[in-house]
């Protein structure tokens, strides 16, 4: 029986534009486990991204609940939830979001700091996370505007990672980069995942979609179908195929 | 022309904010700089135009002898000097007196005349502002004494001499140069019963008022002097008083100049951080903008008309704030005409005027465009295919200069030190901000422990000498006089200091001081530099007569009075206001080698507790007619300084309401720009898990190094020049060096109090934080 991490019932979101409700997540009910790598799917305008920065309580949601162990995120407040957000979450983001006016090390540490006191253990573990992720101390010490998008999505991967979070957020993670230093991220992405880290990527990108083992497919604002791809391994034509029918039979 | 328009309300939509400050920054700097060129450039001329309509005079002389002789002479005198343009003379009463003032006492010279002969003299005219047909039988009184105590219809106190009369006030008039105890001459008018009658009660003496207009109002000052030394030379122990066009002019106009000048110096502080703040967002502009820029520059827009656009926008938006400002000035001047009034005594009407209008909006154009310019001029090193890659950072990139890896300063600290030091512009505006606010502060803290608070400091500069009492008595009782004070034991200290007019060989009248013993002074101050005369050939001089004459401390004088001459080393410079800068200080022995001293007057310090008034009372009824008169100087001052200390309390509130509203906007304008550069960052700390509270916190402390830095060296620097530039406004009125208290611990509370203000505005004005969501990050599903 897998640990349940994360729960909604009845999620549903809704954004006024131009003074018309658009109703972009539909009464979702969904248990997120422990270990296990997540993939959202769907197409543009599904509600991937909406559904995730709900989950991660970087958004209310309009009706419904989410609970987080047996705390319900939400009915916080938004400090509540930055402070949920700072303690159990990581993330990871398309615009990769490192901030300009700091170096790749400050930026890490600036989310760490904001848990962590003993700064020489926050330092070490960025170091080896850094080591682990293929960064320089040179490149360390670089600006973002100093280096190439597949190190910054490699910093922002250290920043996700460094309060070791419950749920690692990761929003179209190689949405920016090229093919290459993509696949990089992937790997690196799908390294942690096996070392136990939880996961949650949207994604609309199948090659990238392949490196979850649940993939939930989301259309309109609702789960339209949800596919269990097991374990993931390299070049295991199998589960390509699985994944390619249930995406077929999503309507892809 | 149209697509410049466009692109200029363009860029005001996108800076809403921002441009609303830049607005109320002009429209307080012009607002202030009309206020101040009205005042400079019309003011005073208000003084000229009352002159020529009442046909003034430029010198008045009140002589205690109103016989056919006198009137001969005075005649024979003005018509033989060439410099004469026209004369008259008056039938007149003079006589020291004093009435209740704004809680305090008018101590002056009083000329009476009748109403009829006022009205109708050919030179030196009164007009008559307000009266009421039910009063017929009492006084006229200047308009400058109109409170609610001496009204029309109320009764009012005069002691002329030490003798009480009470009046009714009939009215009130406007006299350009004895209407004020400025004037040295104040004219009383009585109503032709009353005067008749103090002519009968013989309290005053009756005298010839003269009055002479001359040819160039320029040299009142040397006519002045003539005719006072022909008078005393035909009639050396001849009681008389005059005064000069100049000498009036300045001393009716004193408020008018300090307040000018505060007025002007707020005024082009307020201007500095306006041009600061409009440098600084040209330049956030061009580095936010620089791919628009670069645009417009890649389709064919020339850098000379894209700095144009830029011109366009500011200079219209300045000079539309500025007309408002000016605009708003003319509410504001009535009340601050009011204020003048009530220490010029000269009516002022307010009216539009075009030049100090037109020159306002020019000073402003004029700086806000080249401010413009300069800023914007790099625009012209952009080239379009760079800005379009966005190729010019704004960052730097040189050094990480607050690593948080090393640095021991707490989270939001170091994050807030980051921000602080990659914004050197905001740090500047801060500063300059941060240095007027704090020199505010403290010239605000000056004024209120030196003229609101206790004005003493301030008579004690701008008088000089003061002490509980001053009784006047002929030279034959002096001796009696000072036994009697020697065995009274509520008399703590009693010294000679009688003031007398001298004339320089070679410049014009000086009003001496004369006492017996410098040492016993009460303001040790007096002399600011060099020493106190000590010995009969030593004499101290204003410094400001010393520099218009070129004279040195040590530097031999002559000075002549009765008749003769003495030579004089200047042993030192006085800085007192009496007689605007011309007067000296003599030993007695020193006056004794020009002639005797006809009366003396004495200051007295009393017992803590004695009754200053019935003091007086006893003395003067102790030895009679010999007392010459007695002044509660206390009271005298309480009177002459209830004008200064209500302009000084309205100077100190409006300064500093505007600096704090000032400091506001440009917090407010600094926050909006931070906020709107810093959005992004906001939104991935928001993501990361930073609250609302952190983020806030730590706005406001990355301005705090500025705010901290500038106000500590801005308060330092200010206590050390507030004094020289306090002196610089007292200039005309001859105060060289003021030597005012600062008083520290005020002053440090000031200092702490404007961080905080600082740091509790920047906190509340960045409350918009908690409007950035992190979701804003969310790009495309």
């Amino acid at each position: 029986m897998k640990d349940i991490v994360l729960k909604t019932d009845n999620l549903s979101k809704s954004f006024s534009s131009g003074g018309v409700m658009q109703h972009v997540l539909k009464n979702i009910s969904l248990k997120l486990y422990r270990g296990d790598f997540t993939v959202i799917m769907g197409a543009s305008g599904a509600g991937k991204s909406t559904l995730l920065y709900a989950l991660s309580g970087m958004d209310t949601p309009s009706i419904g609940k989410i609970t987080f162990g047996d705390r319900v995120i939400s009915e916080m407040n938004q400090d509540e939830l930055a402070i949920f957000r700072r303690d159990h979450c990581g993330f990871v983001f398309q615009q990769i979001y490192l901030m300009d006016g700091m170096s790749v090390m400050d930026n890490v540490l600036s989310a760490g700091l904001l848990v962590h006191r003993n700064k020489k253990a926050l330092a070490a573990r960025a170091e080896e996370l850094f080591a682990s992720v293929g960064i320089s101390k040179e490149t360390q010490k670089k600006f973002p505007a100093q280096i190439s998008g597949g190190e910054a999505q490699r910093a922002g991967i250290v920043r996700g990672l460094i309060n070791s979070p419950e749920i690692l957020f990761a929003d179209e993670p190689t949405g920016a980069l090229n093919s290459k230093t993509g696949l990089d991220v992937l790997d690196m992405l799908t390294k942690f995942n096996e070392q136990g880290q939880s996961m949650v990527m949207v994604t609309h990108d199948m090659r990238s979609a392949r490196r979850g083992n649940r993939i939930l497919y989301l259309k309109d604002g609702v789960i339209l179908g949800e596919c269990d791809l097991g374990k993931y391994v390299h070049g295991d034509r199998a589960r390509h195929e699985k994944l390619s029918a249930f995406l077929e039979e999503m309507g892809w | 022309m149209q697509k410049g328009i466009i692109l200029v309300r363009s860029n005001l939509r996108k800076a809403k904010g921002q441009t609303a400050s830049i607005v109320m920054l002009i429209l307080l700097a012009s607002l202030m700089l009309n206020l101040w060129l009205m005042l400079s450039m019309d003011y005073k001329q208000n003084f000229d135009r009352n002159h020529s309509r009442l046909n003034a005079e430029h010198v008045t002389l009140t002589a205690d002898d109103d016989s056919d002789e006198m009137w001969d002479f005075l005649s024979r005198t003005n018509e033989e000097d060439g410099r004469m343009a026209e004369f008259s003379l008056t039938h007149a009463m003079h006589m020291v007196g004093s009435f209740e003032y704004h809680s305090g006492e008018i101590n002056s010279e009083l000329v009476f005349l009748e109403k009829e002969t006022a009205l109708t003299r050919p030179v030196g005219k009164i007009e008559i502002l307000e009266d009421n047909s039910k009063y017929t039988s009492g006084i006229y009184m200047p308009v400058l004494y109109k409170s609610e105590e001496i009204a029309i219809g109320k009764q009012i106190e005069l002691f002329v001499g030490s003798n009480k009369k009470s009046y009714t006030v009939c009215g009130f008039f406007n006299s350009l140069m004895a209407g004020s105890h400025n004037c040295s001459i104040t004219e009383m008018i009585l109503t032709e019963d009353q005067y008749r009658k103090l002519e009968e009660e013989g309290y005053a003496p009756k005298a010839v008022l003269c009055s002479v207009r001359i040819k160039d109002k320029a040299e009142s000052e040397d006519y002045e002097s003539m005719l006072k030394n022909e008078v005393s030379l035909r009639y050396p122990d001849l009681r008389m008083e005059s005064n000069s066009y100049t000498s009036v002019f300045q001393s009716r106009y004193i408020s008018q100049m300090i307040c000018s000048g505060i007025i002007s110096a707020m005024a082009f502080f307020i201007l500095l951080i306006a041009l600061v703040v409009i440098a600084s967002n040209i330049i956030n502009y061009i580095g936010e903008n620089m791919r628009n820029l670069g645009a417009l520059k890649a389709v064919g827009y020339r850098s000379r008309q894209l700095i144009g656009l830029l011109l366009l926008q500011f200079t219209g938006i300045s000079l539309t704030a500025a007309m408002a400002g000016a605009g708003l000035s003319y509410c504001l001047f009535p009340y601050l005409n009011q204020m003048m009034i009530s220490q010029t005594g000269i009516p002022y009407q307010v009216r539009f005027l075009p030049l100090p209008f037109f020159a306002s909006l020019g000073i402003l154009a004029g700086a806000v465009s080249l401010t413009v310019v300069s800023a914007a001029w790099r625009i012209k090193r952009i080239e379009p295919v760079t800005a379009l890659r966005q190729g010019i950072q704004t960052h730097s990139f040189k050094r990480n200069q607050v690593p948080l890896e090393q640095t021991k300063a707490p989270l939001q600290l170091a994050l807030a030190l980051k921000t602080t030091l990659s914004g050197v512009k905001h740090n500047i505006i801060i500063g300059v901000t941060m240095l007027v606010l704090s020199l505010v502060v403290v010239f605000a803290g000056l004024m209120v422990e030196n003229v609101i608070a206790d004005i003493s400091p301030f008579i004690q500069l701008i008088v000089g000498e003061t002490a509980d009492s001053c009784i006047n008595v002929t030279a034959e009782a002096e001796e009696e006089f000072k036994r009697e004070l020697s065995r009274d034991k509520r008399v703590e200290k009693a010294y000679l200091y009688t003031s007398l007019e001298v004339r320089h060989v070679d410049g014009v009248g000086l009003m001496a001081t004369i006492c017996d013993d410098f040492t016993r002074v009460n303001n040790k101050h007096g002399v600011f530099q060099g020493k106190f005369p000590k010995y009969d050939n030593e004499i101290a001089i204003s410094a400001k007569y010393a520099g218009e004459k070129k004279l040195e401390i040590g530097n031999e004088i002559t000075i002549t009075a009765n008749g003769k001459a003495a030579d004089y080393i200047i042993s030192g410079f006085t800085q007192t206001s009496n007689n605007l800068g011309k007067d000296c200080l003599l030993t007695r022995a020193g006056y004794e080698r020009l002639g005797e001293l006809q009366n003396t007057s004495y200051y007295l310090n009393l017992e803590e507790n004695t009754d200053i008034d019935d003091f007086n009372s006893e003395i003067k009824n102790r030895f009679g007619a010999q007392v010459n008169a007695v002044i509660n100087i206390e009271s005298v001052i309480a009177g002459a300084s209830s004008v200064y200390v209500s302009l000084m309390t309205v100077i100190v509130i409006v300064v500093l309401l505007l600096s704090v509203i000032v400091t506001a906007f440009v917090l407010y304008l600094l926050v909006r720009t931070m906020l709107g550069n810093k959005k992004r960052d906001y939104g991935i700390l928001k993501a990361l898990g930073f609250t609302t509270g952190q983020l806030i916190l730590q706005t406001a402390l990355s301005f705090m190094p500025a705010v901290i830095s500038s106000t500590i060296a801005g308060i330092a620097a200010s206590s050390v020049i507030i004094n020289p530039l306090t002196s610089v406004f007292l200039k005309n009125i001859g105060i060289v060096e003021c030597t005012f208290t600062v008083p520290a611990g005020y002053t440090v509370a000031a200092g702490i109090g404007i961080i905080v203000f600082a740091f509790a505005a920047a906190c509340l004005l960045s409350i918009k934080i908690r409007k950035i969501a992190p979701r804003t990050l969310l790009t495309g599903e």
